[in-house]
């Protein structure tokens, strides 16, 4: 495998009393997908603004940051040279239509006249907005607008592209949408850094995720792979407490893990047999028995209590 | 920068020839791939403020022609009557030499508080802007610059209306739109200061009622500074649009004294300097954070 383009070492960041991000480590290698899952206030913003020098990290002795080589405290711009960057929030000139937008940005990396115009001829084309070229800001939809965030983002074919919860709020389809396009911008040699809490987005895209919660990485890998090594691969919802009498005697088996979640109990167990078995004893519109997925470890490790932020 | 940063760069810029070919590409290869020079990353901020509020010029432009005909009107025509003469010179001529910066002051201290807050707390443009290859330094100092090119073009339509109507000598008001672009960085600098410390867009109020706009009245534009009792003489002296004032009007009343003239300019240079360092330095704070 080449040699990472992202490297932290112990990294932290304090808010007033607020530890953000608390002695974080990662690597990421070229082409690939990174994604950071947490629930809010876990860290992950802040971790992606360190990288493109928009916080700076605390100062701490030991803390390296690298990013193609370059140190994001000292040499933002060379990063954001080659980096795309996709906020959490959209900050379109609502004033200029889609293309006077592109074209504004594409001053700051000196892309201008033809260049310029084949460039975001191209990249709305590529992000399938090309019709709405004259249109103003006001007139786009959600959707639009984040991929019009991320059409800017390409403007100058960055190696790396930044995306600080790219799909939050969308529709499913425009979800789709963005996902074929950061797939096929990965293929391209692009590298990803992410940011969600879509279980769901991180399974699809990520070659590696981290999970996060109060700053803390308490999860590093493959998703697929820590769905194996870390969680059960079964799991039977029992959406209602109060049936859950009618299981009791399975109890002493002992082969599953009971977990409580407010009106719901779920069983975690390798054993479907075992699983169907106490499905059976329960009416049609009781339970659900289905696959593990993210959510499910990432509810494992983070806990399914409410933090002050969420 | 400092020059142990300088020679790490250097050495990585050497240390590029041992890197594979792929990743040397991808550092220097085509030629966007060295970040852009500053004087790209400072006109890149000024002319999106540039493009953004030229988008609605009739609106945006149009007032700062109205303002000065219906002040001159209002207090030169009808208060002039009863003055005759102010300093030596017709009212209305005291008066037009001094309106000249006024409007660069307004126009530099709406955009760098009230417009500067809305693009950094509201419409997060500054967040956005960040992303490219622009510092938080560049970004201010682009600020800095815009509003003085507004205080530049804002001057211009009262020129036009003061020699059109033949008040001052065509000539001369020609060097006002300097001496407003001068006024615009002055105002952003001390308004951006302002607004490093307000949490609340509502506080602006209290930095226009309580100095803009007696700003206005004590800085000799509608009545010479020196006639005012002399314990507040010194305070007029220190307010920072008594100097673009005196400097528009010398100029313009063909009264320049060098010494005075040279002053002012220093005035304004130290003033414009130190709000502006101050400003950057506090408002990186919430930029970068």
């Amino acid at each position: 495998m080449s040699e990472a383009i992202i490297r932290a070492k112990n990294v932290n960041k304090t808010y007033g009393r607020v530890k953000a991000v608390k002695n974080l480590n990662f690597e990421v290698p070229p082409a690939t997908c990174f994604g950071f899952l947490g629930p809010n206030g876990a860290g992950k913003t802040t971790v992606m603004k360190i990288l493109y020098g928009k916080a700076n990290p605390d100062r701490t002795h030991d803390t390296e940051i690298s990013v193609f080589g370059y140190d994001p405290r000292y040499e933002e711009l060379q990063i954001k040279t080659l980096s795309g960057v996709v906020p959490q929030e959209d900050n379109l000139d609502s004033e200029l239509n889609v293309i006077q937008n592109l074209k504004i940005f594409g001053r700051f990396y000196q892309i201008t006249g033809k260049t310029a115009q084949q460039r975001i001829d191209y990249l709305l084309n590529f992000m399938e907005l090309s019709e709405k070229k004259k249109a103003k800001i006001r007139e786009l939809s959600g959707g639009m607008k984040r991929r019009l965030i991320i059409a800017r983002a390409l403007l100058n074919n960055p190696r790396l592209l930044i995306l600080d919860e790219p799909t939050t709020g969308l529709d499913p389809q425009v979800r789709q949408l963005i996902w074929d396009k950061l797939r096929n911008l990965k293929k391209e040699g692009v590298s990803i850094l992410l940011t969600t809490h879509y279980m769901e987005e991180a399974f699809q895209l990520s070659d590696s995720i981290i999970i996060m919660h109060k700053g803390e990485k308490i999860l590093e890998g493959n998703p697929r792979e820590l769905l194996k090594r870390h969680i059960e691969p079964h799991v039977l919802e029992v959406i209602d407490k109060t049936s859950v009498e009618k299981l009791e005697r399975f109890a002493p088996d002992g082969n599953f893990r009971k977990e409580e979640s407010r009106e719901r109990i779920l069983y975690y167990s390798r054993s479907v047999s075992l699983l169907q078995k106490m499905a059976e004893e329960l009416a049609a519109g009781e339970y659900y028995l289905r696959q593990v997925n993210l959510e499910d470890l990432f509810l494992k490790a983070t806990g399914r209590e409410l933090n002050e932020l969420q | 920068m400092s020059s142990s940063r300088k020679s790490t760069t250097r050495q990585a810029h050497r240390s590029q020839k041992n890197l594979p070919s792929a990743e040397r590409e991808l550092r220097s290869g085509s030629k966007h791939r060295t970040h852009p020079p500053l004087w790209n990353r400072i006109f890149s901020v000024w002319y999106r403020h540039v493009r953004v509020y030229s988008k609605n010029l009739i609106s945006n432009g149009f007032p700062p022609f109205l303002e000065p005909l219906i002040f001159l009107a209002g207090i030169g025509l009808g208060l002039g009557n009863y003055i005759e003469q102010m300093k030596g010179f017709p009212y209305l001529q005291f008066l037009s030499s001094g309106l000249l910066v006024s409007t660069a002051m307004f126009t530099a201290a709406f955009e760098c508080s009230f417009g500067t807050f809305i693009r950094l707390e509201f419409d997060k443009v500054y967040d956005g802007m960040l992303s490219a290859p622009i510092t938080a330094n560049n970004l201010l100092i682009g600020e800095m610059l815009w509003a003085g090119t507004k205080g530049f073009f804002f001057t211009i339509p009262v020129m036009i209306v003061v020699s059109s109507f033949r008040i001052l000598p065509v000539g001369r008001v020609m060097l006002a739109p300097v001496v407003g672009f001068l006024t615009g960085t002055m105002f952003a600098a001390f308004s951006l200061f302002v607004t490093s410390f307000v949490k609340t867009i509502n506080h602006f109020n209290f930095y226009f009622t309580g100095f803009i706009s007696p700003m206005f009245f004590f800085s000799g534009i509608v009545f010479p500074v020196d006639n005012l009792p002399s314990f507040i003489r010194p305070l007029a002296e220190l307010l920072p649009l008594t100097h673009p004032v005196r400097i528009s009007r010398s100029v313009c009343l063909n009264t320049v004294s060098l010494p005075l003239f040279f002053t002012d300019l220093l005035y304004i240079a130290v003033f414009t300097f130190f709000f502006g360092l101050f400003a950057v330095k506090r408002l990186k704070r919430r930029l970068i954070n």
